[in-house]
């Protein structure tokens, strides 16, 4: 019994130590400074799929002595993640990049501007509803998102902003849009994105009153990183955002480029969200993907942006998404490339860096 | 007296120490909380993740005393509190989400009584017992977009989630318990000249109602649960709307203080049953 009990303890005390050596090697591997970057399935940052996949990643980590992880989540638990600082980088659209982690106190630098919604997200209506008659129909829609600010342009675009007040929304699950409209005709609106468009609009007697090329360069995506993270005293977060910018711009020529490894490009990227390459192609279509580093660093320069911006922090605040005690618009302030500042100077939230963009155009990464 | 040590079966704690201990735990919560709140408020003064409590007091407030953002009510200058209360976004959505609540409860009712039968009459369990086995099998949620062709986007749908997840389980827990009324008993009152109905509804549905009450306690959390899925599905009011919207910008400070009070709800609800409970079936010793 007691050699019994002497042996049990022995095997408990080998794995222990079994245990204590892994975890050492484990910290010795973490002297490489690692970063986290999270993506969520969407036509625009599928390529973080493709780009992990193909060793594009791996490639440039190494050359700047860093190691990257890409780890896919859904949308929402992305945000939240950001937001609790469990992951560096993020891929996320302007909006949320203003409401979530910037609206909750984080700051948070965009890296790269990857691309706009260019038809991707529509309003779809049965029956030829037009924005004038849409008050008087329970509208189907993912509320307080980017579905939202594009009917609310819509209607102001279409000379109907009086009647927003007006609208009857349905808070619906976008895993159960689908199913949720079609099967039932007397839902007579309904906004999304894609896929879910293209699944929707198979019905014939559905069709798009407003899609998002109505309002090119608004509905943007990002990927953003903590600028806590970017700061860094060592130097491993500017290593880390050279690091990403020039995957991504090697992804995107990738991406771009013609002949087989565009295939195996698009493949990938459709294979992220379980998409044929038709579909995908499909969405690349009203994707206006910014292929060069050059295009994206001067969109992010340019007035333009800032016009968009106003209108989406605008829409935000109306709507409480910078939080329920902010009293002002400009107490979550945007700071652009040329320093100019959207809102109180003392409270930068949200920080547009074409630094690493530019670097890629030029080549010095 | 023998003298135990606290981890002995036969230890009895005296009555403060008893009360003390049970409210340990909620002291070592609360203050986990407090202490995770302020660390993060230190890095990060605006952290909404884990408000502190003047946040919280901010978030009680805006839920219970100012209108719905939905809302087009305008409160006037000298609106009282309850008038407040009244178009309050918690008010709405307690309404709306107990409405729903409350008409599943009832339709669980002929639930009970359609397993009563099919415990004890023989040609109502061969027709139904092994399908219901069957049905209580299947995972509601999966048939959602099912119920969405049925009953509609609105309330039907939820209620339908709702019953259709519980009254399985409730029917075969039902069967049970009818089933195991002694047959004798059942022999007796025949031998004494009750008729089927007597049987039925006098002898053994009698007997099995407390534990019908205890089974439907214990199954008001799967209510909630279903009716939570079925509202962050698709939804225009309700509780678990308005913690689905708040989610989409880290509005903990509300979203804590509504499930608090759904907890609150529920505990009062399953509290009410178990008092009726004693009320009714003194004799009841389970």
């Amino acid at each position: 019994m007691v050699t019994n009990k002497s042996k049990h303890f022995a095997s408990f005390f080998l794995t222990a130590l079994i245990y204590c050596g892994l975890f050492l090697s484990a910290r010795a591997d973490a002297e490489v400074p690692t970063f986290t970057v999270g993506w969520s399935v969407y036509a625009g940052w599928n390529p973080y799929f493709y780009m992990y996949k193909s060793g594009i990643l791996k490639k440039w980590a190494d050359k700047y002595g860093i190691a990257i992880k890409i780890q896919r989540f859904d949308y929402a638990a992305s945000l939240d993640s950001f937001v609790a600082k469990n992951i560096d980088a993020c891929t996320m659209t302007n909006m949320e990049a203003l409401d979530m982690p910037a609206a909750a106190g984080v700051d948070s630098t965009a890296l790269i501007v990857g691309d706009y919604s260019n038809g991707n997200d529509a309003v779809l209506v049965r029956n030829g509803l037009t924005f004038a008659n849409l008050p008087s129909h329970r509208i189907m829609l993912v509320e307080k998102t980017v579905s939202e600010y594009l009917l609310e342009r819509g209607m102001v675009l279409n000379g109907q902003q009086a009647q927003i007040s007006k609208l009857r929304l349905i808070n619906t699950s976008d895993s159960d849009i689908v199913p949720a409209f079609l099967n039932n005709t007397s839902n007579t609106a309904v906004v999304t994105w894609k896929p879910l468009v293209s699944q929707i609009l198979t019905d014939k007697g559905v069709h798009s009153i407003f899609d998002s090329s109505k309002i090119p360069g608004e509905i943007l995506d990002l990927l953003v990183v903590q600028t806590d993270v970017l700061n860094r005293s060592d130097g491993s977060g500017i290593k880390f955002a050279k690091a990403i910018t020039g995957a991504w711009y090697e992804t995107m020529q990738k991406l771009s480029a013609n002949g087989p490894t565009q295939v195996q490009a698009l493949k990938l990227s459709a294979a992220a969200s379980g998409d044929s390459i038709d579909s995908y192609r499909n969405q690349l279509k009203t994707t206006y993907l910014f292929s060069t580093p050059k295009s994206a660093a001067d969109f992010a320069m340019s007035s333009i942006l800032k016009q968009k911006m106003d209108l989406v922090r605008q829409f935000c605040f109306n709507h409480g998404l910078l939080g329920r005690d902010v009293k002002s618009v400009d107490d979550v302030a945007i700071a652009y490339p040329d320093g100019s500042v959207q809102g109180k100077k003392g409270r930068i939230k949200l920080r547009f860096n074409p630094t690493f963009m530019q670097a890629a155009a030029q080549g010095k990464l | 007296m023998a003298t135990f040590s606290p981890f002995d079966i036969q230890a009895r704690p005296n009555r403060l120490f008893a009360q003390a201990l049970s409210c340990l735990l909620f002291v070592v919560c609360v203050g986990l909380y407090i202490q995770t709140s302020a660390k993060r408020h230190q890095a990060n003064t605006e952290d909404r993740v884990v408000p502190n409590a003047q946040q919280l007091m901010s978030g009680i407030h805006a839920s219970v005393l100012e209108p719905a953002e939905e809302d087009d009510y305008i409160p006037a200058e000298n609106a009282s509190k309850w008038e407040l209360f009244r178009h309050s976004m918690i008010w709405k959505d307690t309404v709306a989400s107990g409405g729903r609540f409350l008409i599943s409860l009832a339709l669980l009712v002929p639930a009970v009584i359609f397993a009563l039968h099919i415990g004890l009459f023989p040609y109502f369990g061969a027709g139904f017992l092994r399908f219901v086995l069957f049905f209580d099998k299947i995972v509601a949620l999966s048939l959602l977009p099912i119920l969405f062709i049925v009953f509609g986007i609105d309330e039907w749908s939820k209620i339908a989630l709702i019953v259709i997840g519980v009254a399985p389980t409730m029917i075969l827990d039902v069967t049970q318990m009818v089933k195991a009324v002694p047959q004798e008993q059942i022999v007796k009152a025949f031998t004494l000249d009750a008729n089927d109905y007597d049987v039925a509804y006098r002898v053994v549905f009698r007997q099995v109602m407390p534990q019908v009450i205890n089974s439907l306690r214990l199954n008001l959390k799967p209510m909630m649960l279903f009716l939570f899925a079925g509202e962050m599905i698709a939804a225009s009011d309700g509780l678990a709307y308005r913690i689905a919207i708040m989610r989409r910008h880290m509005g903990m400070d509300v979203i804590l203080p509504y499930v608090l009070w759904i907890a609150c709800l529920l505990y009062l609800i399953d509290l009410g049953l178990r008092l009726l409970n004693r009320r009714m079936h003194p004799w009841f010793q389970s």
